[in-house]
């Protein structure tokens, strides 16, 4: 190969790529279009040492092995609060209906309405072998917290919800930065080439701050998120116009033929080649995505156990979501979400400012069932080994009342928990203070979860980084430790 | 355990694979490894090492320096260690501790440290060897000294932009292709001036036109068409995160965005050279001579504004400073990179890492936004200004025909009104004055108190000493002082705003009366005034008698805030205004406890001579019109002036017919100067004990770079932008040109030039394009024109093996790059060729189609129509949180930031939407009505009646052939499937759908 007089950097070619890569054309094609390339590409001969001196420049830390390989984030929209849920505080009992200036310093608050002490309405009790306290609200979860790692002092930068579940999703509280699902599928790309590598399933209710929560922001369209409805047609334009059997067929075949014409016309001008692709891989997408979608092969004690034979119409339909999670886990998506389904009542998401008992409660009866069905059947398959499942909200609730009987935002701390791939089960970490106010110890940032969630997909989250309008941007900024006591 | 992969070194290999082909494909970094030159230069290949290698411990942030080295400066490098040795010792390289680390063995010794993962390859370490051999000869960035003129360019004999290209092509021993041929030529002009296929009746003529002139025809011709600016301020509105919306947790609306839009079409069609548009956008409101629009009247200087209106906006944020300071970075982040390509926003929180902009100059920047305030604007207030005037004159002319009419028996009245008993019959009780109230602005007096009177309705001067007449014409009094909205009608727009203050009173009150008006508390600029916290900082006024409106501010003790009178209110953040609206004002006060009041005790008055002189200089006291008034009430002063009778008729009739424009836009109006601190570490909360002035950018040399000014700055940074010495503005405007021409520009990375970005391809080239630009007075379309009429333009999209291998990215341009049709040109073309496209131009935005995968809060009421009106892209609404998954999927750029080059995936998202999206289907459907109506018999003339309408070409005789086996099979396939109805509609239908996904419909060649 010759090389350039002219000193002057420039990317590698497409061309370059399929050298390097001696695996056909399909698969480089792959990488560009779900961001993932195989693994048996390592068979490469020319350009390999290129490309092994590019990985030792920036690569990973001897010893990271990847524990998990797909992530299901269990958004719980609205901030689920600490102290009814995971984090049991007996002094607010005691204090209940105190000012509570008096006993702390109290900070702004979104609705600056701020009302008395307010102690839980459930009670906590201890489970599993490792006692961890869990509040009536979620008793089937309550089953599962062996496998759980809880962290009581998660810490967000934000009160209000918009900036907050921009953090919680891309580590920033702007509007416009690429979400975690897309820097993971930046980062290791999706294991099936049928279905994009990064699939938000919309139980109902998307948050505060819209579809930017899911984007890929800077990152090319290649990691976006995909939303994924129940329906008939569960991604967008995923259903065939051409519904006669044989006409896509031959479309598809017309413009194989044109375009290879064209391409050789052009001497195989390198985007045009790869653009191609893209129509094999739709095509394809057609027939996975009913696959996908259709349950008739689950048996009837699987759907029960995600609740799917449940009065309570949230709890079938965030059961669906759940089944339909692990579905896309045995695909190989690297990263999947769900949102909350809407229980109506005005206690839509866990964002009880008023009336918490009925919001929380409805709620709490709309996931509980599902979520422990997917961690127990997870488990019963053996996927709960490579599988992490994240639950989490942007932040947490007020102590104190607002108003009469709702909880404000509070940002200081909150409870979330892992369970899953690499995560040491029955572990609870850190502490907040007499009234789950704010954290006194080990407190854990949005980018420690970020680092800590990359880490057990073996990503070192420093490293994972991409160059737009002259920086080098990362997921977790310039912060970000890795919770080192919640890991297996 | 099952791992997705067996061993750890396989996701290793994946990961950093991936990454690697990342940044290939969006084209970052890779670096090959050319031969040394005989002489190494500085700027080309040395500092790229420097910046990438060392300047994270060695560069120009002091915060993160290591061995107190620093390797950004020649001083620095060459300054002398503790030890007495030198990083760089000229010539000396045995003597250059520098090549002496870079080359140890002992990691401890080593540099770059293992640690940080960098390392130096054998060329660079020989590179940075011959360079200090050479005598390390330390250039200024490129970027930073002025463009140089290449004088043998002056003998070429052909288009100077060939010069250039040609000089690299030889160097590299290149062959260029051939020019391309006249369908492919006229679609890539017509594309990339428009943003539309060519017509067939265009194609024709062109192809029929053997002149000479012929491409230069249709070059000017397209350049020349409206469609032109459709598409070119597309290309700007990337750069300014055009948006309609606010975005965040409910996508309140910018009102007036598409005025914007519409204005940067104008603009770009009527071309107005670059200087001025930057001006306009950076300072449209203050220029002393605004453009206004020949036709409409229309200010086009002040919509220019809007551009700082474009960004998202919190919905009730807790921490309001913080808000601000993040609205203001992007401001700050859009603005440098905009115009300056550098990425000032990096020195937020410390000195950049690699260009030297430091943390004082983002806070010099910081201040001219912090000074700067939106404001509703009106869109045309162009009708009402004359008549503004006359009014104005009128009551002018009214009041001194009283004065002088007193003036002359001003001895009578003197004598008998000894100034007496007038204070006594004033005296009120001396109001028990809180000592802790704060007057923040006082109107009873002639002047405004220092406020600022933006739009015609407050005037500069308050209502003291106005006659007022009865209905029969008779003069009842001289008006106390208020601020007033109608001095000279009701239904007129008018802002009144305070100084900004510290807020250190539990509450501010207005006294004030008004119809549909409101007065609003601003609180550290926030604009979005609403529930649950803000809801009380935004209060109505609707009530003629004068009522204290109070504001309770506790919450934000030890903030900034000023206050907002208007004629109008804020409904869900849109500014309303009525006919017949008003505000008054008398004083705003800021105090602790309740009840507070300001009172007035009138001096002793003067005499009366001393009274009409200061009436006739508008200085009038409040005691000069008491004691006025009193002679009026004992009609000591003459009260009937029959000779005004006409006058007040005119007057009448003026205002009653006063219609004042209510249609705005959000817009800004300056504020007051200020200085910010410095936020140490980026925090609102650790600020820098002094201020740092206002100034631009230090590294680049301007005439006037300190802005220590009344106003915000803004104006001066204006200047600074377009100043002629400036030597970014005109290289990264020329540069955008060609990177929008040729799918890449000069310089890559068209919004950095800083050490981080990418080196011209051909620093020279780029550089006489940017001399020119100005020589031309910075006029867009001369430049556009120039490049396209360059051979290097116009050449074929082939290529070769041999191409591919000397030059694979083609950098060197011996070929002209396949691209693909960016989002709205690919939906418009299917508008075009399907014969449905609207002509129609500007106006408010179509909405955008809401799909059912479109959902949260915010989501608008109702949903646009499928195929958007059938009009251009441009003008369909742009909701942050809605935004069209068609723009989006064929990467069109979020609006958050300045985003000059948009990347290219290809995702199976793309090809679903063009086999399965139902606006594809109709545009396919429509065509091929329209096709089998068109009186065209023959197959052979059918197919080349869509081949025309979307490729631009006639198709070959091969193509004709597959079209018809096709059409036949599809058919086949129809009557097998016992399909009823019109087939051959049907087919057609197919056969065209087919087109619009064939790559060569969304490729340009």
């Amino acid at each position: 190969m010759t090389y350039h007089k002219h000193p002057i950097q420039r990317p590698v070619s497409r061309r370059e790529m399929l050298d390097i890569c001696k695996c056909g054309f399909g698969s480089v094609a792959m990488v560009s279009l779900f961001g993932s390339l195989l693994p048996s590409c390592s068979s490469a001969t020319r350009g390999k040492d290129e490309l092994m001196s590019h990985l030792t420049r920036g690569s990973t830390a001897p010893g990271f092995i990847p524990k998990a390989k797909n992530i299901i984030f269990l958004y719980m929209d609205g901030g689920v609060s600490q102290v009814d849920s995971f984090d049991p505080k007996p002094r607010l009992a005691k204090e209940n209906g105190l000012d509570p200036s008096t006993l702390f310093k109290v900070d702004a608050t979104q609705f600056n309405n701020v009302g008395k002490i307010l102690k839980s309405p459930w009670s906590f009790s201890k489970h599993g072998e490792c006692g961890m306290d869990v509040s009536e609200l979620f008793p089937h979860i309550a089953t599962c917290v062996d496998d759980m790692a809880l962290i009581r002092s998660m810490v967000s930068n934000f009160p209000e919800h918009t900036n907050a579940n921009y953090f919680l999703h891309t580590g920033s509280g702007l509007q416009g930065r690429p979400s975690m699902g897309a820097w993971v599928n930046y980062g290791l790309g999706s294991e099936n080439n049928n279905l994009p590598g990064y699939v938000l399933l919309d139980g109902g209710l998307i948050p505060p701050g819209g579809l930017d929560n899911f984007k890929n922001g800077f990152l090319p369209a290649a990691f976006q998120s995909s939303i994924l409805h129940t329906g008939a047609e569960p991604i967008a334009n995923i259903r065939p116009v051409d519904s006669i059997a044989g006409i896509q067929e031959e479309k598809l075949a017309f413009l194989k033929r044109r375009d290879k014409t064209l391409l050789s016309s052009l001497g195989a001008a390198d985007e045009v080649e790869s653009a191609i692709s893209n129509y094999e891989m739709a095509y394809k997408m057609q027939s996975s995505i009913p696959e996908l979608t259709d349950f008739k092969e689950e048996s009837e004690a699987t759907k029960k156990l995600y609740g799917l034979d449940s009065q309570d119409p949230h709890t079938r339909s965030y059961g669906a979501q759940c089944l339909m999670a692990r579905r896309l886990v045995e695909r190989g998506v690297r990263f999947i979400e769900l949102t909350c389904p809407s229980v109506g009542n005005g206690a839509d998401r866990w964002d009880q400012h008023v009336n918490l008992k009925l919001g929380h409660e409805n709620n709490a009866h709309a996931v509980d069932q599902p979520i422990a069905g997917l961690l127990k059947d997870l488990k019963l398959r053996g996927l709960l080994d490579e599988t992490l499942v994240v639950w989490s909200g942007e932040f947490g609730r007020t102590p104190f009342a607002q108003g009469e009987d709702g909880r404000d935002h509070n940002p200081s701390a909150f409870s979330m928990w892992m369970a899953g791939g690499g995560v040491k089960g029955g572990t609870i970490y850190g502490t907040t203070d007499d009234y789950g106010y704010r954290v006194v110890d080990n407190p854990v940032s949005i980018h420690d979860l970020h680092a800590t969630m990359l880490h057990l997909l073996g990503v070192d989250h420093k490293q994972l980084t991409f160059r737009f309008g002259g920086r080098d941007f990362r997921l977790t900024d310039v912060h970000g430790n890795v919770v080192k006591d919640i890991l297996a | 355990m099952s791992l997705p992969f067996k061993n750890s070194k396989h996701i290793l290999f994946t990961l950093g694979a991936v990454l690697f082909f990342v940044y290939g494909f969006i084209g970052c970094k890779q670096s090959y490894s050319p031969a040394i030159a005989d002489k190494v230069d500085f700027n080309y290949d040395i500092r790229p090492i420097l910046v990438q290698k060392c300047y994270l411990c060695h560069g120009p942030d002091p915060s993160s320096r290591k061995g107190n080295l620093r390797l950004d400066t020649y001083e620095g490098a060459t300054a002398l260690t503790k030890n007495g040795e030198k990083a760089i010792d000229p010539i000396h390289s045995e003597k250059s501790l520098l090549l002496y680390r870079i080359n140890h063995k002992d990691p401890e010794v080593l540099m770059p440290t293992p640690e940080s993962k960098l390392k130096l390859t054998e060329r660079e370490i020989a590179l940075l060897k011959k360079w200090i051999e050479q005598g390390a000869e330390w250039k200024p960035y490129w970027a930073f000294i002025a463009p140089h003129e290449t004088e043998e360019v002056k003998k070429y004999s052909g288009n100077p932009i060939d010069y250039f290209i040609e000089k690299k092509l030889k160097e590299n021993d290149i062959d260029p292709q051939g020019q391309a041929d006249k369908n492919a030529l006229i679609r890539r002009v017509s594309y990339l001036l428009t943003g539309l296929p060519p017509t067939p009746e265009a194609i024709q003529k062109y192809i029929a036109d053997d002149s000479k002139e012929s491409y230069t025809k249709i070059v000017d011709e397209y350049l020349q068409s409206p469609q032109y600016g459709e598409r070119w301020a597309r290309h700007w509105m990337d750069l300014v995160r055009y948006a309609e919306t606010k975005g965040h947790e409910f996508d309140y609306t910018i009102s007036g965005a598409w005025r914007y839009r519409d204005y940067l079409i104008r603009a770009f069609n009527d071309d107005v050279p670059y200087d001025q548009l930057v001006r306009e956008q950076l300072a449209g409101d203050l220029l002393d001579k605004p453009r206004v629009n020949a036709k409409t009247k229309i200010n086009e200087s002040a919509l220019g504004t809007v551009f700082y209106t474009m960004a998202e906006g919190t919905h009730s944020p807790v921490d309001v400073r913080k808000d601000e300071a993040d609205r203001i970075d992007n401001m700050i982040d859009v603005t440098a990179k905009t115009f300056q390509a550098l990425t000032v926003s990096c020195a937020r929180c410390h000195d950049h890492k690699f260009d030297p902009i430091s943390a004082k100059d983002y806070y010099s920047f910081y201040g001219i936004m912090e000074g700067t305030r939106f404001s509703p604007i009106q869109a045309t207030n162009n009708a009402t200004i004359p008549k503004a005037i006359q009014l104005n004159a009128l009551n002018d002319s009214i009041r001194e025909h009283i004065i002088t009419t007193w003036f002359k028996k001003r001895d009578v009245v003197s004598s008998a009104t000894k100034p007496v008993s007038i204070a006594k019959s004033i005296s009120t009780a001396p109001a028990k004055m809180d000592t802790s109230v704060m007057v923040l602005g006082d109107f009873t007096n002639a002047d405004l108190s220092g406020w600022k009177s933006d739009g015609v309705a407050f005037g500069d001067a308050t209502t003291l000493g106005d006659p007022v007449f009865n209905e029969q014409g008779k003069l009842m009094a001289l008006q106390g002082g208020k601020a007033s909205s109608r001095k000279l009608a009701t239904g007129i727009f008018g802002a009144l705003r305070s100084p900004d203050f510290k807020i250190d009173k539990n509450f501010i009150a207005v006294m004030a009366a008004g119809m549909n008006a409101s007065i609003r508390i601003v609180i550290d600029n926030f604009q979005l005034i609403s529930y649950p916290i803000y809801g009380n900082m935004d209060q109505h006024i609707d009530s003629e008698i004068f009522k204290k409106y109070v504001f309770d501010v506790t919450m934000w003790k030890g903030h900034k805030a000023y206050i907002e009178i208007l004629t109008g209110v804020f409904e869900n953040h849109v500014f309303k205004m009525k006919k017949g609206s008003y505000v008054e004002a008398q004083y705003a006060i800021a105090y602790n406890s309740e009840s507070t009041s300001l009172k007035k005790i009138p001096q002793q008055p003067s005499n009366l001579d001393q009274s009409l002189h200061a009436l006739t200089d508008k200085n009038a006291t409040v005691s000069d019109v008491h004691f006025i008034n009193t002679l009026i009430q004992s009609n000591k002063l003459e009260r009937q002036f029959s000779n005004l009778n006409s006058k007040f008729q005119i007057r009448k009739k003026l205002q009653q017919s006063f219609a004042d424009s209510i249609e705005f836009f959000d817009g800004v109006v300056d504020g007051y100067g200020k200085n910010s601190p410095v936020f140490i570490r980026g925090s609102h909360m650790q600020l820098s004990p002094t201020p740092v002035n206002r100034a631009f950018i230090h590294a680049v040399k301007v005439s006037k770079p300190d802005f220590n000014v009344e106003g915000s700055g803004r104006l001066q940074l204006a200047n600074a932008i377009t100043d002629p010495n400036n030597t970014l503005t005109s290289r990264v405007m020329v540069n955008r040109i060609w990177h929008h021409l040729f799918g890449r520009g000069i310089v890559e990375t068209v919004d950095n030039f800083g050490m981080q970005g990418k080196l011209p391809s051909h620093p020279e080239l780029l550089d006489y394009l940017a001399i020119k630009f100005q020589r031309d007075h910075y006029s867009i379309k001369k430049t556009i024109r120039d490049i396209m009429l360059s051979d290097a333009f116009k050449r074929s999209a082939v290529t070769n093996d041999n191409d591919k291998e000397s030059d694979p990215s083609n950098i060197f341009l011996a070929h002209y790059p396949v691209r693909r049709l960016e989002a709205e040109a690919i939906r418009d073309a299917m508008l075009a060729a399907s014969g449905e496209l609207k002509q129609s131009m500007y106006g408010k935005p179509v909405l955008v189609h809401i799909t059912s995968f479109m959902n949260g809060r915010g989501k608008p009421d109702t949903s646009g129509p499928i195929d958007g009106d059938k009009r251009r892209s441009i003008y369909i609404e742009v909701r942050r949180n809605f935004l069209d998954p068609v723009m989006s999927t064929f990467d069109r750029p979020n609006p958050a930031t300045a985003f000059g080059r948009r990347t290219v995936t290809n995702v199976p998202a793309q090809s679903l939407i063009l086999l399965n999206d139902p606006f594809v289907i109709q545009e396919a459907t429509v065509m091929a009505k329209n096709l089998l109506s068109a009186k065209q018999n023959q197959f052979s003339d059918r197919v080349n009646w869509v081949y025309q309408r979307s490729l631009a070409r006639n198709a070959s005789e091969d193509e004709i052939a597959d079209a018809q086996e096709y059409m036949k099979r599809l058919k086949d396939t129809y009557v097998t499937q016992r399909i009823k109805g019109n087939l051959e509609m049907l087919v057609w239908k197919d056969y065209i759908h087919s087109i619009f996904n064939l790559k060569e419909f969304i490729y340009l060649n």
